[in-house]
């Protein structure tokens, strides 16, 4: 059975670990500030709303892969480094209790999401 | 003459997206992508895993300081040592997650829990199924704006000064935490650290406690209410 063009790119390899290398270098590094667009999302994306606009720090560089707005119609052309963002609670929502200024939130981004804050 | 048996209550709704599963699946078959063995097989495999490799892992960790620094930079590395081979987990070719696991350590001033708010990620091949309230709207829409909350109602209630971090697992990376170990388990083996790791420590909504093991011993009761049998009054019931 011929399986698909990324069943046989990742066997072996693993996902996104088959991707290494394809994106050039990585925009941001571990401790800038970034804030994340607000780009128009019509078919698929895995950006959170309540991300949007919000300023955050990079925790980690993590790999090499497709955005999943692409990779969700088999678009593998250009892989982009991705980047786990931390954020306070309080900049994400305005009332979060100040009796917890510590508490945070982290998730994950592919670059075209990200511009320097 | 044998008595007339009610059944017990059964959910016999099918939803639609057992319905969609179902018509998939037979496609697929009568394609030939896969066969009803190869199906069956693997529903099999994803029966069986549970979270007891990576509750060794936590052991391991703890117990020896090269393994935690090899589980922090490179944890599907660190699987093989708990006998997880992330990109063969089911050992007969078939895939079944993405393969970039980071393991979240815990310190006396940073407690990490997981969610997936889009959908419900979680680390399958280390942890097994997640459980159902994981997958549940209710779960995941409220940890990342009411985590004090949340966990609250798992019991864990922790002080101001320790910052709560919650990690929104929504791309490609797994998550698992390695939470801290408690004091009282001086002294003890590896196969005694991993039985009092469980699942929720590592989603992050509980913390291991000496007393408290994977596989403690539950008490049997009678039902309070048995299920009945058809006696002829059951409109009688209820009042």
């Amino acid at each position: 059975m011929k399986r698909s063009h990324h069943a046989e790119k990742s066997t072996g390899k693993g996902d996104p670990q088959c991707f290494t290398g394809e994106a050039g270098p990585a925009k941001f590094k571990v401790g800038e500030r970034v804030r994340i667009k607000n780009l128009p999302d019509i078919f698929y994306t895995r950006c959170q709303v309540y991300t949007r606009g919000a300023e955050g720090t990079v925790a980690v560089v993590t790999h090499e892969s497709p955005a999943p707005e692409d990779e969700a119609w088999d678009n593998t052309d250009k892989p982009e480094w991705f980047y786990i963002v931390r954020f306070k609670q309080k900049d994400l929502w305005g009332d979060y209790p100040d009796a917890y200024p510590n508490d945070s939130v982290q998730t994950e981004f592919s670059e075209r999401w990200l511009e320097k804050a | 003459m044998a008595e007339k048996h009610k059944a017990a209550p059964m959910v016999d709704e099918v939803s639609d997206f057992e319905i969609l599963e179902a018509a998939v699946r037979e496609l697929a078959i009568e394609k030939g992508l896969f066969t009803a063995d190869d199906h069956r097989r693997f529903t099999e495999f994803a029966h069986s895993i549970g979270p007891l490799p990576a509750a060794r892992l936590v052991a391991k960790a703890w117990l020896n300081p090269e393994f935690k620094k090899l589980a922090l930079k490179d944890g599907v590395k660190a699987s093989l040592e708990v006998g997880i081979d992330w990109l063969n987990p089911t050992g007969f070719g078939t895939p079944s997650d993405y393969t970039d696991l980071r393991v979240l350590e815990d310190t006396p001033k940073v407690k990490h829990v997981v969610v997936c708010t889009l959908c419900s990620c979680y680390p399958r091949p280390i942890l097994g199924h997640s459980p159902e309230w994981y997958r549940t709207p209710n779960y995941r829409r409220r940890l990342v704006r009411w985590p004090r909350q949340v966990l609250a109602e798992f019991g864990l209630q922790l002080p101001a000064d320790v910052e709560i971090r919650v990690e929104d697992s929504n791309q490609k990376c797994r998550f698992m935490v390695l939470p801290m170990r408690p004091a009282g388990t001086d002294g003890w083996s590896e196969e005694q650290l991993a039985s009092i790791v469980t699942r929720d420590c590592m989603i992050g909504v509980a913390l291991p406690h000496p007393d408290r093991k994977q596989d403690d011993k539950r008490p049997i009761h009678p039902a309070v209410h048995p299920i009945q049998h058809d006696h002829g009054h059951d409109h009688d019931h209820g009042h």
